[in-house]
């Protein structure tokens, strides 16, 4: 028996161990389910936040070419409509951005804005967007805190991708199995590991980057303590260009345009992908121009200028060290916002299986439970309001900004979701599968509405 | 130079060669007696031959992130289409999955192992990755990279192991060993290099 046993036996790891990693893959897919699954959901959506954004302001203007006259009269825009000490960020059209925005940042102060072909801006102001993507950076909590809490979720799912692939001995074996219907944990396991192998490559490059980017603050922090004495600007310092000398001194505008075509020369065969202005109208102004290459993630290409035109800095990909690479290229491929909408559709789809391996794996613990003769009725019903109550509660969210769009969306997030799970708790005439087909019909019908409210008041403007 | 013009024609022909590579796969996958080396031979080239060759034509991540993602797409795709309808509601023995290890639940392991896997995980992970940031020649800037994106791989595997290992007190053991090693070299490293600087 124990011959048969060890010649079946082709996986590197002994069946005690499997059994043992499966355990782990088990406990840590339960804690973290409900978190992954937000963040999986909120970041599948997040994806389009381009689109998303274009939804939500009717009439938005979208670029396909800014001249440099244009870019510059955006510039010269946004300067007078945002504090002297804000920097303007304005990226321009390209084959992975379609349209042109800008932004007006300091650290209390923030305006978006759409930009036309002409250079007028008209406001971008995107509440329910940017309370999506709030929610799936820092779950609306305090930044730092808010941000350790989905890294560490990255964290998780990074070793749940580990221990479910080494705890898959049949991973071969049932690489093309797809059963549906009859055993409903048959039917789980199948979509829950096909769905993870095969797209495991982005799985774990969403996890890992996510990971890092969640867990950067404490990186940083820990890692000054190491090289700096508890300095941390030293190390943000490695990696952006440190701010002019103070000079608040009002001067006259350079020729802006002149200066984007300037830069546009300098760049080296690179085209200009976005241009930071920072302090206008003062003598400590500075303008970096940024240029993208084709085959590069994320611009590389940079020149500066300072308030009387003249360049002061001029970098190119030769002289960008590895570190800054990876670092720049992160966001981008986390997000998927590198190719157009061709790979955020494909982000889209594979962030959606990963919703859906996050979801079976909690079925699968379930159902289990249930063929072992102890059901656990209370949970199927908690984890039927998450899966299909978080989705349906990010559209009624998404209803409530179309209705009044000064509406506090985290609140509401906050006590729908509370109330959601509070009545599925106490709910014990419903099962959980009865939940779900109630929560799966009141999805799709909120979703129709929802995405008729916001398509038609667009195809009005 | 295919990228400006035609990202959907690049999209699509990765997707079309993800699912062509996982129908040759699935060919041989499929075959009673043994597999079929050339099917699964062609089926592997096809999928690596297309990462390569999205990373030389569209660019060097763009590219592969693009072909992981496509492809896995088009073979998702190929499983989809070969989905079976099954009425039996029983599992069969063969079908069964191995069930995870069960074992008494007694709330302080359940307090430790929650230590090894969060806190004392992190620790050790952040111990060894800033070790490598310290000691690895090169920029800085790299070597803080490399180390944050390390930490969170490291405390990944730290988790799984910690959560798997039935022995905590050995678990415990190197974790802290780790830890107080790791910590103590880095904060040599970095004092000696931040002397030099």
């Amino acid at each position: 028996m124990s011959n048969t046993r060890k010649k079946q036996w082709r996986w590197p790891i002994s069946p005690e161990t499997v059994r043992s990693v499966l355990s782990s893959h088990s406990v840590l897919g339960l804690a973290f389910a409900a978190i992954i699954y937000l963040v999986c959901l909120t970041g599948t959506i997040a994806v389009f936040a381009p689109d998303l954004q274009r939804l939500e302001v009717p009439g938005t203007p979208v670029a396909t070419h800014l001249s440099d006259a244009a870019a510059a009269r955006a510039l010269t825009l946004a300067a007078k409509q945002a504090p002297a000490d804000a920097a303007l960020y304005l990226t321009l059209p390209g084959p992975a951005k379609e349209g042109a925005t800008l932004v007006a940042y300091k650290p209390d102060f923030e305006r978006n804005w759409a930009v036309a072909e002409d250079g007028t801006l008209s406001s971008l102001e995107a509440v329910w967007t940017e309370f999506l993507i709030a929610l799936h950076i820092c779950l609306h909590l305090p930044r730092s805190w808010g941000g350790f809490i989905v890294g560490l979720t990255g964290v998780a799912l990074l070793s749940s991708l580990v221990s479910g692939i080494l705890a898959h001995p049949r991973v071969v074996r049932d690489a093309f199995h797809l059963r549906l219907g009859g055993s409903r944990r048959l039917q789980e396991a199948d979509l829950h590991n096909r769905l993870g192998v095969w797209a495991l490559p982005f799985h774990f490059t969403l996890a890992l980057t996510g990971a890092l980017l969640g867990l950067s603050t404490l990186i940083v922090a820990v890692l000054s303590l190491l090289l700096y004495r508890g300095d941390m600007t030293r190390v943000y310092a490695l990696f952006i260009d440190p701010p002019p000398p103070v000079d608040a001194r009002a001067v006259p505008m350079p020729d802006l345009t002149a200066l984007i075509a300037q830069a546009r020369t300098r760049l080296q065969g690179s085209e200009p992908d976005n241009i930071v202005l920072e302090r206008p109208g003062r003598a400590d102004m500075r303008l970096t121009v940024h240029g993208r290459r084709t085959k590069l993630l994320v611009a590389q290409d940079e020149v500066q200028f300072d308030a009387h035109g003249r360049t002061i800095h001029e970098e190119h990909p030769r002289d960008i060290v590895a570190g800054t690479r990876i670092l720049g290229g992160i966001g981008q491929l986390h997000f998927g916002w590198f190719g157009g909408l061709a790979v955020r559709i494909a982000y889209g789809l594979l962030g959606l299986a990963l919703c859906v391996v996050t979801s079976s794996g909690v079925t699968i613990w379930l159902a289990r439970r249930r063929d072992r003769g102890l059901p656990a009725p209370h949970w199927e019903r908690i984890w039927a309001a998450v899966c299909w109550g978080q989705p349906l509660v990010l559209a009624l969210t998404a209803m409530l900004a179309f209705f009044l769009p000064t509406a506090p969306l985290t609140g509401a997030w906050l006590i729908l979701t509370a109330v959601s799970i509070a009545v599925a708790a106490l709910a014990r005439q419903i099962s959980g599968a009865c939940l779900g087909r109630i929560g799966r019909l009141a999805l799709w019908l909120t979703l129709a509405v929802t995405i008729l409210l916001y398509a038609g008041r667009t195809l009005i403007a | 130079m295919i990228w400006p013009l035609g990202i959907w024609t690049a999209s699509l022909l990765i997707l079309a060669g993800g699912a062509l590579g996982a129908v040759l796969l699935r060919a041989s996958w499929q075959r009673r007696e043994g597999t079929a080396p050339a099917l699964l031979a062609g089926g592997w080239a096809i999928l690596l031959g297309l990462v390569i060759a999205a990373a030389c034509v569209i660019g060097p991540v763009k590219g592969t992130a693009l072909a992981l993602a496509m492809e896995g797409i088009g073979a998702l795709g190929v499983v989809w289409q070969g989905r079976v309808r099954r009425k039996a509601a029983r599992v069969r023995e063969i079908d069964a999955a191995p069930e995870p290890l069960e074992e008494p639940g007694r709330f302080w392991r359940g307090v430790l192992r929650t230590l090894l896997a969060g806190p004392l995980g992190m620790t050790a992970a952040m111990a060894v990755a800033f070790c490598v940031t310290v000691y690895m020649p090169g920029d800085p800037r790299t070597r803080i990279v490399i180390g944050g994106l390390l930490m969170p791989v490291l405390w990944g595997l730290a988790m799984t192991w910690t959560l798997a290992d039935r022995r905590l007190l050995r678990a415990t053991a190197v974790l802290v060993g780790t830890s107080a090693a790791g910590f103590a070299l880095a904060i040599l490293g970095g004092m000696i290099s931040g002397a030099a600087a």
